[in-house]
């Protein structure tokens, strides 16, 4: 364990844990973007990760696939992708392939970037993603995946200021987001990503991007460095607090000043039941999917006393009002779950927020969990999402209460016989 | 190299991990980059346990394999702080495996007694789930099992049952009450609930079950030649082979009986078996003679799955429910000789032998099969195929680990296997009379569009095709009695949200529309009543 050094305290750990690789972000990608087809160059396991962690055997013919590394394949020089990219032309017609990497191909040292500029046609570009776990976590290889699109979003020429908020989210969401900036007075430039390949948002040295997911820090850094683009450095838009300082200080960089103060107030007034849940109760969350900063900010401003928040992947800067806003409360990056786990033990959390991995485990052990992943597949954003994102962490204390009571001497006997 | 969308069996890691995740003090640790523990969501999410898998990572980060530093010796020094476990089994993955370490070196670093360590390194790219499983179990019986007086009353091992085995659990109940009736104790079972002490008094049985020829066979092959112990690896699928399996069990305990000079078995009566002990222990020989079952005489069936299932499976159908078998298939080509030999005489053509789904897709849609037994692959091309599918073989879905006794196995498991055939194709048949009187109305349509597997919907998208959706929406619309109107606006951020929930959305925007005395749906109100009512 060690101690990052900065303004903010944050502990490293060895990342000994349970959670996803980047080919996770393959689950809302492809039905973000409706002309693409992810097609990953990985093996059995890739495939295998796909098919049983996202729950994915349904689709016969789903718009990602494997480009399966058979024991053939290790001693060729570079992977012949040519003939699975005509099928996937033929079978799917995308508008773009993402070529996405995996730990196999890494470790033989397979040229992506050469790859997929072999591959890529005019008509249809092959974009390589990085998503390997070997560098990447759960929802961070969105991040590659905007990353590999900036080449696609025209550039906007200088004068013409507007916002593009930055991170994938349901059409919904979009439109209220879109909404709820035009009401404020600022102009929208777009979403990065929008759902059609064609259709990105321009981006030029006046645009302003408003990162509504808290895992791009690489592509916004990127589009700042390219574009010009300004970067909003606040909260991030979930709960009451995130969501007025967003759009207050988002209406700021169009030179609007708006009090949301009232909003806010009468937001925190909605969710009342739920905050007086929540007040005091200690909060763990264990790190899964790199939504931990911003949710924990919400609970404490909630009233919760959040005894540990970690994340696999924390960035100073990127996140930097987050952990201003955290301040007092122990973050951990990079986390080991043995330790983790002790200390759960020890000071019996009220909620634990964690992985699929983990979650089943821990109500064993008779705490009250709420399913990490369920926080990257809900409508939690701004002011429409705040009622679900409380009511995604009182639901479990809500259900608990409506069960009778639970003798786990006699309801778990051989429920897990190895356990016994 | 070749384009796979889904695969029926799984990595070589994750049939180790089967394996000693059934296992008590048994840990693996996997020696390989973030994420390659997916598994465990399956065990902790399928099986719902109640305790941590006993299954952690050493993680490999390309920082590290730059800077040549290896987690393992920190990970398993932890994993003995914080489990203690007997055995630790430490394996790498498909990627680990390409970097050829010496993970004993590696693992003698952490301190951890020699003897308390086990590396399992076999080739990813070679070697799949069962496979490694079966070597995995086979390699921890050899280990353990010890030359041991036998037992004083008669008393079987039973081997092979994993976790996340095909209706596990209830297969096992199944054995085990078939066994109680024949006065048989068990011994063992393994690996499922297994621990060190387990595998060493193995050779204490009078016989070894080992009915999953994927998993368990090898084991008992090698306690037949270390320890000269008897093994039935016939599996009991159906009625007549349940007969034939307990006539093997007798049989092969009172040789071990009689060199004893103990007193010998007596095969009980067949109602023993029954569920209340006062009937016959299965319905189907009179079921398949009923009138009403004639229709199944024509009826063609076309089987896919794992050795085992597919063998019991075929053979059920045919022999005991007399229907046609126009094919039969399996994806495990290791075992494929064997369900030839096997289904000798019952197959018009070759056994088909594939791990792509495509292809035994594109069977069943130029067949038409009445029914299909296949995996949960075969269930989903079924449906889009309109074609009567059951499920009769693994990889597991959650819908294989339900809560009620649904076993394969044994004179319960016939009776399971029968209802199943029964309801898969009377359905069928429903269905085509619907069509064919023209009646398949709106509420059947929207019943199919509402199956709970067809989506997993991720950031809120729903991956259903827009036509269902819009199929479903547009008659709600026209049924609306309170007329309240919409703009074309505010509708088409209505057809944005799921189709699932549309039309309570609809309902609700509307009564909140009313109460704040609004009488037409504008997008505003739509987004005020969103905001109101929570998304």
């Amino acid at each position: 364990m060690m101690q990052v050094p900065g303004e903010f305290p944050i502990i490293k750990e060895d990342n000994v844990t349970h959670s996803f690789c980047g080919l996770a972000c393959v689950g809302w990608m492809y039905q973000k973007i409706k002309d693409s087809f992810f097609l990953i160059l990985g093996t059995h396991t890739c495939a295998h990760f796909l098919q049983n962690a996202l729950g994915m055997m349904i689709f016969a013919k789903p718009r990602f696939g494997i480009a399966l590394i058979e024991e053939g394949d290790l001693a060729k020089h570079e992977p012949g992708l040519e003939d699975i990219v005509a099928e996937i032309k033929a079978d799917h017609h995308p508008s773009v392939i993402f070529l996405l990497s995996s730990c196999t191909p890494e470790v033989m040292k397979v040229d992506f970037k050469g790859l997929a500029h072999h591959l890529s046609t005019p008509e249809v570009p092959v974009l390589f993603v990085p998503a390997s776990g070997l560098v990447y976590n759960f929802t961070q290889a969105e991040d590659s995946v905007l990353h590999s699109l900036v080449p696609y979003c025209p550039e906007a020429p200088a004068g013409k200021k507007n916002v593009v908020f930055l991170g994938s989210v349901n059409d919904v969401t979009a439109d209220d987001l879109r909404a709820e900036a035009e009401e404020l007075g600022i102009p929208v430039g777009g979403f990065l990503p929008e759902s059609r390949f064609d259709r990105m948002p321009a981006i030029g040295p006046d645009t302003v991007l408003a990162p509504i997911q808290p895992y791009l820090s690489r592509v916004a850094v990127k589009l700042a460095r390219e574009r010009g683009a300004r970067v909003l450095n606040s909260l991030f838009p979930f709960g009451p607090d995130g969501t007025r300082v967003f759009w207050e200080d988002l209406a700021k960089e169009f030179g609007i000043q708006v009090d949301l103060r009232d909003r806010e107030k009468a937001a925190w007034e909605k969710i009342r039941q739920q905050t007086e849940l929540l007040r005091g109760k200690k909060v763990f969350l264990t790190a899964d999917t790199m939504m931990e900063l911003p949710l924990a900010r919400f609970l404490k401003s909630a009233g919760a006393d959040v005894v540990e928040c970690s994340s696999a992947y924390i960035n100073k800067k990127f996140h930097s009002r987050e952990l201003e806003a955290l301040e007092g409360v122990r973050v951990v990056e990079q986390p080991n779950f043995h330790r983790q786990l002790e200390d759960i033990k020890r000071d019996r959390p009220d909620l634990i927020v964690t992985s699929l991995m983990t979650a089943n485990p821990f109500v064993g052990h008779g705490f009250i969990v709420k399913w990490s992943m369920e926080f990257t597949l809900m409508s939690i954003h701004s002011w429409s999402g705040v009622f679900t994102l409380a009511n995604l962490f009182v639901s479990p204390f809500n259900r608990r209460s409506k069960l009778p009571a639970f003798d786990e001497t006699v309801w778990l006997e051989g429920v897990m016989p190895s356990a016994e | 190299m070749r384009l796979a969308f889904w695969l029926y069996e799984g990595t070589a890691l994750h049939g180790i991990s089967r394996v000693t995740n059934s296992m008590k003090g048994v840990h693996t640790v996997y020696h390989a980059p973030q994420g390659d523990d997916y598994i465990t969501a399956t065990y902790t999410m399928l099986e719902r346990t109640p305790e941590f898998p006993g299954l952690s990572i050493s993680v490999v980060r390309g920082r590290d394999l730059a800077q040549g530093v290896s987690r393992l010796p920190a990970t398993l020094q932890q994993v003995n702080e914080h489990y203690n476990p007997e055995l630790t089994v430490i394996a790498p993955s498909c990627s680990t495996a390409l970097l050829q370490e010496d993970l004993r070196q590696l693992a003698m670093h952490s301190g951890v007694p020699e003897e308390k360590l086990l590396v399992y390194a076999l080739n990813p790219f070679r070697v799949s789930e069962n496979e490694a499983a079966d070597g995995l179990f086979t390699e921890l019986v050899k280990r353990y099992a010890a030359e041991q007086e036998k037992t004083a009353e008669p008393s079987v091992n039973i081997l092979g049952f994993t976790s996340l085995g095909f209706h596990l659990r209830a297969n096992l109940t199944s054995l085990r009450r078939m066994l109680q009736t024949l006065g048989i104790k068990v011994n063992v079972v393994a690996p499922w609930g297994a621990g060190t002490d387990d595998l060493r008094k193995l050779p204490a049985a009078w016989l070894n079950i080992a009915p999953y020829r994927e998993i368990g066979a090898s084991a008992a092959a090698y306690l037949c030649d270390r320890f000269g112990m008897p093994a039935l690896y016939d599996a009991p699928l159906g009625v007549e082979p349940t007969r034939q399996w307990l006539e093997g069990i007798v049989r092969e305990i009172n040789i071990v009986a009689a060199a004893k000079g103990a007193p010998l078995l007596r095969m009980p009566a067949l109602r023993a078996f029954s569920l209340d002990g006062l009937s016959a222990p299965s319905g189907v020989p009179w079921f398949a003679r009923t009138a009403d079952m004639e229709s199944f005489s024509g009826k063609k069936a076309f089987v896919f799955g794992d050795a085992t299932h597919t063998v019991g499976v075929v053979k059920f159908l045919r022999d005991e429910l007399g229907m046609q078998i126009i094919g039969a298939g399996t994806y495990l080509e290791r075992h494929a000789a064997w369900v030839k030999e096997q289904l000798q005489g019952y197959l018009p053509g070759e056994l088909m032998v594939t791990d792509k789904f495509q292809e035994v897709s594109a069977f069943i849609e130029e067949e038409i099969p009445d029914l299909v037994c296949g995996t949960q692959m075969e269930r989903h091309s079924c449906r889009k195929l309109d074609v009567p599918c059951m499920v009769i073989s693994p990889p597991t879905h959650i819908e294989n680990h339900l809560l009620g006794y649904y076993p394969f196995f044994g004179f319960d498991g016939a009776d399971v296997m029968a209802d199943r055939v029964y309801i898969s194709c009377k359905l069928g048949l429903e269905k085509h009379l619907i069509d064919f009187f023209g009646d398949a109305g709106l509420e059947y349509e929207e019943e199919a569009a509402l199956q709970p597997d067809t989506a997993v919907s991720s950031n809120g998208h729903e991956s259903n095709g827009p036509e269902s959706a819009t199929s479903v929406a547009t008659p709600a619309q026209a049924t609306d009695p309170d007329g309240m109107s919409w703009t074309d606006e505010a509708e088409n951020m209505l057809k944005k949200v799921p189709f699932f929930v549309r039309k309570k959305v609809r309902k609700n925007t509307e009564t909140f529309a009313r109460q704040q005395g609004e009488s037409c749906i504008t997008a505003d109100v739509f987004r005020q009543a969103k905001e109101s009512l929570g998304g």
